[in-house]
């Protein structure tokens, strides 16, 4: 399993944040696409304008509001070159100007001289921090792929794992028979945001099911648009294991088992394939009792609690 | 487990015929078979043909893979021969 860090360069940030936060780009088109931001925090240039240049991090958003703009515009000319003269250019991944002002002349010259991107978003500071840094917490979260079967079922993620043959698309189709909703099949998506990790179907892939001796089946197509899921958080594994692989029964189902996915624990339920069990009821099921569990049921306890008073104990 | 490492060969690269190929061919053994493509962190079982289509390689790119279980090496040898001969294409 292996994950990765992206970056994306600044192209990519004008071309996808969301609509909620329009941008333009006033001066440096041309860093646009060598220009790479990897981190989702941003950086006020204000302390760096002022003289404290070296604390510029480099692949981060450098934001400049009303503050940086009042700042450079009450300097003497001389001074304000200084204060731009000074900053280290190779390290700035991108200035974004807030609250529609308007730059002064010299730090657009400066962008341009330098290819760096300096854009702008008619949002005041403290709205645009926030769609900028959500916007790139999850598109600069860590990703790797998975193989298993991504479903949503009663609004809960719930990754179905096993060996290939198992049956695990064929449950899935199974479970969208029932009105759950695909999310992936095959291979998913994982991306870790913060605690939690969140699953969601490679673009190639989406709407696909493949089951053995039909091919590739369009579920959006099929069973139309409720079938498919969108990305969502995964909460509960169920992992489907031949009988004769399976040790150990838990015969009353008291032991919360976990899996790992990209580091993070989520509650596990494993379950025994063989001809005759209907694993799609199975699935269904042990996510009733998840919930079930989540809302302070267990069905185990429940009943060694009634024993024990049966047999006195 | 056997670690190894395969690049596409032919012109097409890993399109959906050559993949279904190969996912038959990795059907045969009782091996896990990974796939993994490390310049994009895709993973993918070899048996699963929706899997192995988000590798999105085509030619020149190198894959590495893995495989354990019984059969190991027969599996090893026949998906190094598969892609080597560029899926029949070459």
């Amino acid at each position: 399993m292996q994950s990765r860090l992206p970056t994306i360069s600044v192209r990519e940030l004008v071309e996808s944040v969301p609509a909620e936060m329009p941008l333009e780009v006033l001066a440096g088109q041309s860093g646009l696409e060598n220009r790479k931001i990897d981190s989702p925090r941003i950086q006020k240039l204000g302390l760096a304008l002022a003289g404290f240049a070296h604390y510029i991090h480099a692949g981060r958003v450098q934001v400049v509001g009303q503050s940086e703009i009042s700042y450079l515009n009450q300097l003497e000319p001389e001074r304000k070159n200084d204060a731009l003269a000074f900053l280290d250019v190779d390290k700035i991944s991108c200035i974004l100007v807030t609250k529609g002002l308007d730059p002064p002349t010299e730090l657009l010259a400066l962008a341009a001289e330098h290819g760096i991107p300096l854009l702008r978003t008619p949002l005041v500071s403290s709205i645009a921090i926030l769609h900028l840094t959500t916007f790139l917490h999850e598109t600069l979260a860590p990703q790797m792929s998975v193989h298993g079967v991504l479903m949503e079922m009663f609004g809960i993620g719930v990754l179905i794992v096993g060996d290939s043959g198992i049956g695990k698309s064929e449950c899935a189709l199974d479970l969208i028979g029932r009105g759950h909703r695909l999310i992936a099949d095959d291979s998913v998506r994982i991306k870790k945001i913060g605690t939690l990790i969140e699953g969601s179907a490679p673009e190639l892939i989406r709407d696909f099911l493949e089951i053995h001796g039909l091919g590739i089946v369009n579920v959006r197509e099929i069973f139309g648009i409720t079938a498919i899921g969108k990305p969502k958080k995964v909460e509960l594994a169920i992992s489907l294991k031949r009988w004769d692989e399976f040790e150990a029964i838990d015969r009353l189902g008291i032991e919360t088992q976990e899996e790992e996915v990209f580091g993070i624990k989520i509650p596990k339920f494993v379950l025994p394939v063989s001809p005759g069990r209907t694993i799609a009821t199975l699935v269904e099921t042990a996510v009733r009792i998840y919930m079930l569990k989540l809302s302070g049921y267990n069905a185990a306890q429940s009943l060694i609690a009634k024993h024990r008073t049966m047999v006195g104990s | 487990m056997l670690r190894g490492q395969v690049s596409i060969v032919n012109d097409l690269g890993l399109h959906a015929r050559a993949a279904a190929q190969l996912v038959r061919l990795a059907s045969g053994f009782s091996s896990r078979i990974k796939l993994l493509r490390i310049d994009n962190a895709v993973i993918a079982d070899a048996k699963s043909i929706l899997s192995v289509l988000t590798l999105a390689a085509s030619k020149g790119v190198v894959l590495e893979i893995e495989i354990d279980g019984v059969d190991e090496s027969p599996a090893f040898s026949a998906i190094e021969s598969i892609f080597a001969n560029g899926f029949g294409e070459m």
